[in-house]
């Protein structure tokens, strides 16, 4: 199924908007031209994943430093702190954990998500 | 009972007298030290503020020509070296072990240099078994990293010591980079003596100071926790990758749960040490050995048993006894305590991963003289 959730432009850069699509709460962040969805409900605990902070991939080639990638945007649970590749939605610590991602596109200016059998509430 | 080869990674050899370590100072230290009329010499070492009420040393140890526990060979080949099938005994010092304790660092440095070449002369030399710890004055860790690099050519010097903590950091921050390079160059394993208490060593405890020394000895594996996880989290095994830690005398039945909660932390807190490319306890199981004295003791020992094979320790721990010290633990008294099929890697092979040594060479069976 289907879900339009608005236009391109309501959606603020390297913001997760909430959205319900069908029976799930969906999390849509627009990363520049780039759009990004996942379930909004962290595998550890069930928090609000989505309302945790957004950023660049952080990495360091050598200790103490610090080196971000922007290619990559890596959402950090509110509850705990967990990090989620949002490319795939795999945790950086552990490819076998993840958040559920939603298939999303745009099309005419608007974004679409692609909710339906195997997208469930879970 | 166990009965095969042994190695043992803590041994604690001593001086008797000042004069002992003073002939191994350069001259100008030795004008210093010395020659002070009444007041007798420098002290030479840091002294530990906390009393055993019963004293530190096993009163059978005590040489029966007189002199410190540690100090004499021929007691020691007695009680420990010939006492079982004792292939190695790795060196651990006595009270001098604490010089990174001391306030001056330059006389630090040099307290380390003249231990160093005492342990080599003084013991090394009588018997092919004994190896010994590099002590480094870690107040200056550029000249501590020159002195392992001066024992790089003599393998029987097998471990770089660190005890006191001059830096009131844990062993892992960047201060004390220098002496891994080294140590990591020369092939040399980092061990961590638990007991740091010396002078300008910071409290060793977290939380606040102690009263006895029952409190302080409860609580040596705390300022051990900090070293690990400082090690750990300030990326030494990815800076260093063939660097291999070895701690020393602080048990090892806390591990799991540090490494547990360690893991958990390190999942939300990635953030701040993006370095890391594994979790915690991974470099623990590639980069870390533990020696077994001394081990925790519960009502059923199965319970300890299952918290070491939860994190793997079967192939992580070394046996050691801490001879001459009041608290050793004994080969036949561990291995009633270990499982049977872990003896030979606790009591042997183990030791020969962390350093480096052919077991099979070790182990080979002593040729006993035929008599007719």
């Amino acid at each position: 199924m289907t879900v339009d959730v608005g236009p391109v432009g309501d959606f603020e850069d390297r913001r997760f908007r909430i959205v319900q699509a069908g029976a799930l709460e969906v999390g849509v962040l627009r990363w520049s031209d780039r759009f990004f969805a996942v379930h909004n409900r962290c595998p550890h605990q069930k928090g609000p994943v989505c309302l945790g902070v957004v950023s660049g991939r952080l990495g360091g080639s050598a200790p103490g430093s610090m080196e971000v990638d922007e290619e990559t945007p890596v959402l950090s649970c509110p509850w705990h702190g967990w990090e989620f590749d949002l490319t795939r939605g795999r945790a950086l610590w552990d490819e076998s954990y993840a958040v559920k991602t939603v298939p999303v596109r745009v099309e005419q200016g608007r974004v679409l998500l692609e909710v339906g059998r195997g997208q469930s509430a879970g | 009972m166990y009965s095969g080869p042994v190695i043992d990674c803590d041994v604690h050899h001593a001086r008797n007298t000042d004069a002992e370590l003073i002939q191994y100072l350069s001259k100008g230290w030795r004008e210093y030290v010395t020659d002070r009329g009444p007041a007798g010499n420098v002290p030479l070492t840091v002294q530990d503020g906390f009393p055993n009420p019963h004293g530190f040393m096993r009163a059978d140890t005590y040489p029966k020509n007189g002199g410190e526990p540690g100090s004499d060979y021929a007691t020691m080949l007695e009680q420990l070296l010939a006492a079982s099938d004792l292939r190695r005994a790795v060196l651990t010092f006595g009270d001098d072990s604490h010089v990174a304790g001391h306030h001056n660092p330059y006389f630090a440095a040099e307290l380390a240099r003249a231990m160093n070449d005492w342990s080599v002369e003084r013991w090394l030399s009588q018997d092919p078994r004994l190896c010994s710890s590099i002590m480094v004055g870690s107040q200056l860790p550029d000249v501590a990293a020159a002195e392992v690099r001066r024992h790089a050519q003599t393998p029987r010097m097998v471990q770089v010591m660190l005890v006191d903590n001059p830096f009131n950091r844990g062993f892992g921050h960047p201060v004390f980079h220098p002496i891994y390079a080294a140590a990591e160059e020369t092939g040399r394993p980092v061990a961590i003596h638990g007991g740091a208490g010396g002078w300008a060593n910071p409290p060793s405890t977290g939380g606040g100071s102690v009263s006895t020394y029952l409190e302080t000895h409860v609580l040596w594996p705390q300022a051990i926790q900090t070293h690990l996880v400082s090690f750990i989290a300030h990326g030494v095994f990815e800076k260093y990758p063939r660097l291999r830690l070895v701690l020393i005398e602080a048990g090892s039945a806390w591990l799991p749960s540090l490494l547990w909660r360690f893991d958990t932390e390190y999942k939300g807190l990635r953030r701040e040490v993006p370095w890391l490319k594994k979790l915690p306890s991974e470099y623990f199981a590639e980069h870390v050995w533990v020696t077994t004295q001394p081990l925790e003791i519960a009502p059923r020992k199965e319970n300890v048993v299952e918290l070491l094979r939860s994190m793997g320790l079967e192939d992580r721990l070394v046996y050691s006894s801490d001879y001459p010290h009041w608290d050793a633990d004994e080969i036949e008294y561990l291995s009633t305590r270990l499982p049977a099929e872990w003896h030979d890697r606790i009591f042997l092979r183990n030791a020969c991963n962390l350093y480096g040594w052919n077991a099979e060479e070790i182990a080979v069976p002593k040729v006993r003289a035929v008599t007719k």
